[in-house]
């Protein structure tokens, strides 16, 4: 009652302030809102050791419901088109916000207060763009200052690395060629550059005055040639664009690693980017590049052995770029498991000292926690013996690494157990499906696709069970939190003959459908009179595709955010993470059976601040007023309670980041996705502005 | 309910949901599962999937790494409650993502139709229209009405 009196008192303060000035508003304010300075998120997840952590706490539990939009910037006139996958996190630098956005991928800033346009900068690359493996806004962009210059930095959707004057988004002159440097140029392999097979989503990382550079390539479930480009890191001096330093993620003949591959492979084989995003650490002089596969996402017959550094997480010196340590999730990977998200850094206590520990989510859903001194593991991690499968000419590891700490965070292989039972009858009928596919626990090799069985059920599929947004890293309870989806993939291999889709003997697909191969977007199809796909036998589901009555093969949670505990490697809660799909409230053979908050599937990074964790729902839903959208909700972090929750017009596309500017914290996330075109919204408290 | 009728309960739908499509609401009510596509426009769109879609979305529309599927529960619930026309207009305007715009309404049109085969929606007879704006009424219901509840059916939540 006194709470509520108060308030009322200083709503008549404040209505009576106003019509004498705006500094006694801001005092009536103040007193309702705890503020604190203004605080700024430099780097694409907050740090450079990608904790996508803030400490602040005006938003919290007692009042996220009463979470308004301050200002919302949608991105419709940027670029040619408008935008549907807007994936970019801002950054947040003496109240101007910069991010790249819309489908020309053009950086902009923002003020951070009123959302209004700064400046613009826009680099109209014609066909180069279009040849992208990477197309639209990508995760944004990177500061660097040396306390009088600033500097924006970002990577076009032609592969060009390009430095902006942050007060004005003019292109620095001092830097490569009139503020651009052709990452498509000084890459110690000859490149078309208006062809080649490369881009990148990933923000530059800069750290001491070094831009580092990862590669992206098409995807390699049919990969259209054999020698596809590789996917090298490179340090650029951030003052010049001068290159400072190359790793050869596919070791050239001499080099540490070549010896992992067999025959020599290691001279023909391309992929092998880095398209996460990295971390680093300034005090030891380390930037941590998690590394993805070579050529070939399910098929390894051309790149025979254990094949460094593929599915590796590799240490590199910052000024020189040599290898100071590398740990290999997977070897020989034949699941597409490339390692998606910058591994976060985290000072732990192991056995009563703290250790300079980093914690790397993956699409297999293990965390792996590294001494990142060194690359030791902190709990043991052991090797396994796995199967091998039956696709011709494939080698095949004949063990794999499984920590032994924390658990796995999400399903691993797929047995009767975790097949739908909202019922006995779809459990029946799921039991049926999985006749017809071959099942087993993670690393259960891909098989040949045959009628009858299909090929190999994947779980986590190969979108991975945590994707490209990473998680996110509390340094005050040394808690790790992770969004996962549950979507299993079938991984079937297919023999091919045609050179002109696919210059692999074998390849991703399903047995009896045309396969399609993947080119570097708008490069001229080999064969582009392809004929159509076979018709699906029977009337069932086609092949491959894994539901029953329409519902998900698996049990929920379909998505869902984990706790992971680093003082002692456990899981600490889970929840699922998501309101109900529609089509699993409205089923008709679910109708009257009370099924508990399913979560949704997609790719989600959460936040974490002093006491919340913060993720909006990947997907749309109808809510109980029959409006589509979905919900930004806030978690106690310390129990995973749910403590609030706002409506947005679209689900989380990029992940959210959150600052405090003129007493009141902002939360700044990118929405869109289906018919909702992209917006970035900014929401706080209720107050006058 | 007769057609008419359920227009009226469309209007009043719409002018809940705001004011810019209430021109819409005349326009007879109609949804996926009513056979709002011919089989031959889904042999059509199957072709034409194969040669602008296929690479990207695979070729059993199930996605790869960085395209979403095109099929199954979670595209249709992100388009759950929305209409063929939005389907139509974002394919058109963004797809494919190398040449977007290329297309012709008649060939978008197809592959769309081709998709709905694929999500297991019937045929019918009349085709889907080589134009977004002849169907903002065709509304995309991820979960088959029950045959009591055969028309507008209300998807909210429960």
């Amino acid at each position: 009652m006194l709470r509520m009196t108060r308030r009322r008192l200083l709503g008549g303060t404040v209505a009576v302030a106003a019509t004498i000035g705006t500094v006694p508003v801001r005092r009536a304010m103040a007193q309702e809102l705890p503020g604190g300075p203004d605080t700024e998120w430099r780097h694409y997840a907050a740090d450079q050791a990608n904790s996508r952590y803030s400490p602040l706490d005006q938003i919290n539990a007692g009042n996220f419901s009463d979470l308004q939009v301050a200002w919302s910037f949608k991105t419709d006139i940027l670029g040619a088109r408008k935008e549907y996958q807007f994936e970019p996190t801002p950054l947040l630098v003496k109240g101007r916000l910069f991010l790249t956005a819309g489908s020309r991928r053009d950086c902009v800033a923002i003020d951070a207060a009123t959302g209004e346009l700064l400046w613009m900068f826009r680099k109209d690359e014609g066909q180069r763009a279009l040849n992208s493996p990477r197309q639209l806004s990508g995760h944004g962009c990177s500061y660097w200052t040396d306390g009088k210059l600033e500097r924006i930095l970002f990577v076009t959707i032609g592969y060009q690395l390009v430095s902006l004057d942050a007060a004005t988004g003019v292109p620095d002159p001092a830097f490569g060629m009139d503020g651009v440097v052709d990452l498509k140029k000084d890459f110690d392999q000859e490149l078309d550059p208006e062809t080649a097979d490369v881009g990148l989503h990933a923000t530059p990382l800069v750290a001491r005055d070094v831009v580092v550079v990862g590669a992206a390539h098409a995807a390699g479930d049919v990969p259209a040639v054999r020698r596809n480009v590789k996917g090298y890191v490179r340090g650029f001096d951030v003052r010049t664009g001068k290159r400072k330093w190359i790793f050869h993620t596919i070791p050239k003949k001499g080099e540490y690693g070549y010896d992992s591959w067999l025959n020599g492979d290691a001279d023909e084989a391309g992929n092998g980017g880095v398209w996460a995003e990295m971390s680093a650490d300034e005090e030891l002089g380390l930037v941590y590049v998690p590394v993805e596969l070579p050529t070939g996402d399910e098929m390894g017959m051309f790149r025979r052995g254990n094949a460094l550094f593929g599915e590796s997480l590799v240490a590199l010196d910052l000024e020189t770029g040599e290898r100071r340590w590398h740990y290999q999730l997977v070897h020989h990977g034949l699941w597409d498991r490339d390692i998606p998200c910058a591994p976060m850094l985290c000072d732990i206590p192991v056995n009563g000292r703290t250790v300079k520990a980093l914690a790397q989510p993956t699409k297999q859903c293990f965390l792996y926690v590294l001494d990142r001194t060194n690359g030791k593991p902190i709990w043991p991690i052991v090797e396994r013996p796995v199967e091998a499968g039956d696709v011709p000419g494939e080698w095949y590891a004949r063990t794999q690494p499984f920590p032994t700490k924390p658990p796995a965070y999400d399903v691993q292989g797929v047995g009767i157990d975790d097949l739908i039972d909202f019922t006995p009858e779809l459990r029946a009928q799921a039991v049926e499906l999985v006749k017809q596919y071959k099942i087993g626990p993670l690393y259960t090799p891909p098989v040949v696709s045959r009628p009858g069985r299909w090929g190999t059920i994947s779980a986590p599929g190969i979108q991975g069970g945590t994707n490209w947004p990473g998680g996110c890293y509390d340094p005050e309870s040394h808690t790790v939190f992770v969004y996962s989806k549950t979507q299993p993939s079938v991984i079937g291999i297919i023999p091919n003959e045609d050179q002109g889709v696919s210059e692999f003997p074998q390849v991703h697909g399903i047995a009896g459908a045309e396969v399609q191969s993947q080119v570097a977007m708008g490069a001229e199809a080999p064969n582009p009179f392809r004929r159509p796909p076979a018709a699906r036998p029977g009337s069932g589901p086609p092949p491959g595709f894994l539901s029953v009555q329409g519902l998900p093969l698996l049990k929920p949670p379909y998505g869902r955010i984990t706790a992971i505990d680093l003082r002692k490697g456990d899981l600490k809660w889970q929840v699922a993470h998501g309101e109900t799909p529609d089509n699993v409230r409205n089923h008709p053979a679910l109708k009257g059976l009370k099924i508990p908050r399913t979560g949704r599937a997609g790719n989600l990074g959460p936040l974490c601040t002093r006491t919340l964790v913060i993720c909006g729902e990947a997907g749309f839903y109808t809510n109980e007023y029959g409006i589509r959208g979905a919900m930004l909700r806030a978690y106690d972090k310390a129990t995973g309670e749910e403590k609030g929750a706002v409506y947005m017009p679209a689900p989380q596309s990029g992940s959210p980041m959150t600052y405090m500017l003129n007493n009141r914290q902002y939360i700044v996330v990118a929405i869109g996705g289906g018919n909702y075109s992209a917006e970035l919204v900014a929401f706080r408290l209720p107050g006058i502005a | 309910m007769g057609r008419v009728t359920r227009g009226y309960w469309l209007a009043g739908a719409m002018l809940l949901l705001g004011g810019a499509v209430v021109t819409r609401a005349q326009a007879p009510d109609r949804h996926v599962w009513t056979g709002v596509y011919t089989r031959e426009q889904a042999e059509r769109g199957k072709t034409a999937y194969a040669e602008n879609c296929a690479a990207c979305h695979g070729e059993t529309l199930a996605g790869i790494d960085v395209a979403p599927a095109l099929v199954g529960p979670n595209f249709l619930n992100n388009w759950n409650n929305t209409s063929a026309g939005d389907l139509f207009a974002r394919i058109q305007s963004t797809m494919p993502l190398n040449a977007p715009g290329s297309l012709g309404g008649r060939k978008v049109a197809d592959i769309e139709a081709y998709m709905f085969e694929a999500n297991g929606f019937p045929a019918g007879d009349l085709a889907l229209p080589p134009n977004a704006a002849l169907m903002p009424n065709v509304r995309i219901v991820a979960q088959k009405p029950e045959p009591a509840a055969a028309g507008p059916a209300c998807t909210c939540g429960k």
